[in-house]
């Protein structure tokens, strides 16, 4: 199973998110010094938690697969191949024997 | 032959109430607003728990992910839901209840991790 473009960019989403919280953690510990309150994270973890966000929606929405049309008739459910065991099917029938029959004997 | 027009008339009832739509197909589409929607709720946790979230802006933070990605799924099935889906509520509506026990899970998780320890 290869990584396709999309989960790498879901990856990269998660490892942004990932040091948001940690420059969070690291802006409450700085906090933790002046002895201020925290009132909001900073701009730059803002900046990033939209980014990932961005990142791991665009993610969700291309990696699990593609949406395949309901449509009976459409062109996404065209059945493209036959079954294997043609040679085994007999396509033959009585009316192939009949038929002549009755020609004749209505000619008469 | 009243009888065979009878079973034929049935039949072609029968053939009438079919479904028209592919149960196959709109299975596997569930499967994926699942998958999307799993995903971003996890995703929309960890950031409400970052952002430090609480209460009920929280739930309101919730709500709104989960419209982003109503839109961005709407916007996946090109803007024809029909074609891909029987109607509006699978869209919008599935997977919500789930996706917000996820939420709430990863959003404690993230909260507690950057903000109490």
């Amino acid at each position: 199973m290869g990584f396709s473009v999309g989960f790498v960019i879901g990856f990269v989403g998660v490892l942004i998110l990932f040091h948001a919280a940690y420059s969070t953690t690291q802006y409450k510990g700085l906090l933790k010094i002046t002895e201020d309150d925290f009132s909001g994270p900073p701009f730059n973890v803002v900046v990033e938690l939209i980014v990932g966000l961005v990142l791991c929606t665009w993610a969700a929405i291309t990696v699990p697969g593609i949406f395949l049309s309901i449509h009976p008739h459409s062109d996404d459910n065209r059945m493209v191949s036959l079954p294997d065991n043609l040679d085994f099917i007999i396509f033959n029938h009585r009316g192939k024997v009949l038929v002549p029959e009755i020609n004749m004997k209505s000619e008469h | 032959m009243a009888g065979h027009n009878e079973s034929e008339k049935k039949s072609s009832d029968a053939v009438n109430d079919l479904q028209t739509f592919r149960a196959e197909n709109l299975q596997s589409n569930m499967k994926v607003i699942y998958y999307s929607r799993t995903f971003l709720s996890i995703i929309g946790g960890v950031i409400a728990g970052i952002l430090g979230f609480t209460g009920l802006t929280g739930f309101v933070f919730y709500f709104l992910v989960m419209a982003i990605t109503s839109v961005a799924l709407i916007a996946k099935a090109k803007f024809s839901i029909h074609t891909y889906f029987d109607s509006w509520n699978r869209v919008v509506f599935d997977g919500f209840l789930g996706g917000l026990l996820s939420f709430v899970l990863f959003w404690t998780f993230a909260y507690d991790i950057v903000h109490i320890f």
